[in-house]
């Protein structure tokens, strides 16, 4: 089977710190891969790199095998195709960052009604495209539990609705590969529960995921590989049983014991 | 009370030539300041360095040394037209605000928390989209305040017109002190910039309520 995602040997460097080395893995669709590691090890830089919000400086990136990004080729850095590249992956923040002037409905509808304008037939099927992207937003607060809060704004919301709204947002689009970068790390406990629930249930059904995580039990649950990470590099592989059960290397053992 | 409707009339006549540079500079700094703004924050550095030496010698003068220069300044290097008055007035009073102007958008837009970009990125949207979709009413939020204050600065700017002998709200209040040996005319003129600056507060304290709304 063809792989969704394929990484290879993906490098970031700041200056003269080397951020990412060598990062290479592939993604089946409908699996889900979790990142661990300790802070400053290049979960988020990896996540941003795969966006399209850093360019790498070296490797590749392949979605169902067509090449998104090669470090080789000029032609797949231009800036006019980045838009597109994008749409492949979605990306829900560690802080959110909704949109502060719309309510929770709009922040969902918001993309889709920009791409919509695009389409040639826009102007002539408006009101039924519309309507197609309000019934969208509205099955997919549903799915996310918001049903009732679609009319308020985001500092009305708790933060684990915050979370979810930008959860919903990400999936308006439909993107193949959706990405979490420390979802639950600005929540509290209780908060956090009612995410991972949201993010659970996308993993139930088929979404192919990759979630950079702190909480260990939860990545143990509904990833099928886990990946850590150190300095940059995948420092081990494998699966959640492989991974927390049976830890190879010190480096992941004294992460696991620290966590 | 025969003078004080005479001095009324007068006074009226003199706000009006003050609200007339007050709304065509405001009509026109507000617009223009966007694009040094723009400029002010440009990753082509001349460009950058241009604009923002070109702000720097704008707020670092007097502004009634730049009306002097736009209405005397032609003359002096042997330029055979000279502005007209008021367009003097007009031309110095949009560059100065247009400069400061453009310094409270670029700390507006600068203030806005780069995932609100990068949020919109991530969704595949363009530059333009994720400026006037996003970003943009959440600057306006947040530069209310600050354009509230330099506009209604500008009320009172606008009686350094008469360096030049533009007859506003000022001038004719104190002609007659020279034509009449009359003072009050001129505490009188007070009356109505307070009257307009209470006004605009009004104006803009509303506005605020409207973008309650937002919180950024
Ligand atoms: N834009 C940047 N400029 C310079 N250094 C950066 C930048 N972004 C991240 N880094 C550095 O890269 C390293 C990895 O950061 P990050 O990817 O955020 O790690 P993690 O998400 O695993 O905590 C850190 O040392 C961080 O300081
Ligand atoms: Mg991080």
């Amino acid at each position: 089977m063809q792989n969704i995602l394929e990484v290879q040997h993906l490098a970031k460097r700041f200056g003269s710190s080397e951020v990412l080395n060598d990062i290479s893995f592939s993604l089946a669709k409908g699996e889900v891969v979790s990142i661990i590691g300790s802070s400053g090890s290049g979960k988020t830089t990896l996540l941003r790199c795969l966006n399209f919000l850093e360019q790498p400086d070296a490797g590749r990136i392949l979605v169902s095998g067509e090449t998104l990004f090669d470090a080789e080729d000029p032609s797949t850095k231009l800036d006019r195709s980045l838009r597109h590249k994008r749409l492949h992956f979605g990306l829900v923040f560690q802080s959110f960052h909704l949109f502060p002037q719309y309510t929770a409905k709009r922040n969902i509808t918001l993309a889709m009604v920009l791409h919509a304008k695009e389409r040639p037939n826009y102007r002539a099927e408006k009101r039924e495209i519309l309507a197609e992207i309000d019934a969208r937003a509205e099955a997919l607060l549903a799915e996310v539990g918001l049903s009732e809060k679609a009319a308020l704004y985001p500092y009305q919301l708790s933060g684990g609705q915050q979370q979810r709204v930008a959860i919903a947002r990400a999936l308006a689009l439909n993107p193949e590969i959706l990405c979490f970068d420390e979802p639950t790390s600005a929540l509290d406990p209780e908060l956090s529960a009612e995410v991972l629930a949201t993010i659970r249930r996308l993993a139930d059904t088929g979404r192919t995921m990759i979630l950079v995580t702190h909480e260990m039990s939860f990545a143990r649950q509904v990833s099928s590989r886990v990946l850590f990470m150190a300095d940059g590099r995948i420092h081990e592989q494998g699966t959640p049983e492989e991974i927390f059960g049976a830890p190879k290397s010190p480096r992941l053992q004294s992460f696991l014991a620290n966590a | 009370m025969a003078t004080f409707v005479t001095v009324s009339l007068k006074l009226l006549e003199g706000f009006g030539t003050t609200f007339f540079i007050f709304l065509i500079t405001l009509l026109l700094a507000i617009p223009l300041g966007l694009p040094i703004a723009l400029c002010s924050m440009s990753r082509f550095q001349p460009l950058r360095w241009l604009s923002r030496g070109f702000v720097w010698i704008i707020r670092g003068t007097p502004l009634m040394l730049q009306v002097i220069i736009v209405f005397y300044g032609p003359d002096l290097i042997g330029m055979p037209t000279s502005l007209p008055r008021m367009s003097a007035v007009v031309v110095a009073f949009v560059i100065n605000y247009a400069a400061y102007f453009s310094e409270i958008y670029r700390g507006g837009i600068e203030s806005i928390p780069k995932g609100q970009y990068e949020a919109g990125q991530v969704l595949g949207l363009r530059k333009g989209q994720i400026f006037f979709r996003i970003t943009f009413l959440q600057v306006i939020k947040r530069i209310i305040p600050p354009m509230s204050n330099e506009i209604i600065t500008l009320v009172k700017d606008t009686s350094l017109a008469r360096i030049i002998a533009v007859r506003e709200l000022i001038m004719e209040a104190s002609t007659f002190i020279k034509t009449q040996a009359l003072l009050w005319p001129l505490f009188y003129s007070g009356a109505f910039y307070l009257l307009f600056c209470g006004l605009l507060t009004i104006l803009f304290n509303r506005l605020e309520k409207r973008l309650d709304y937002i919180k950024v």
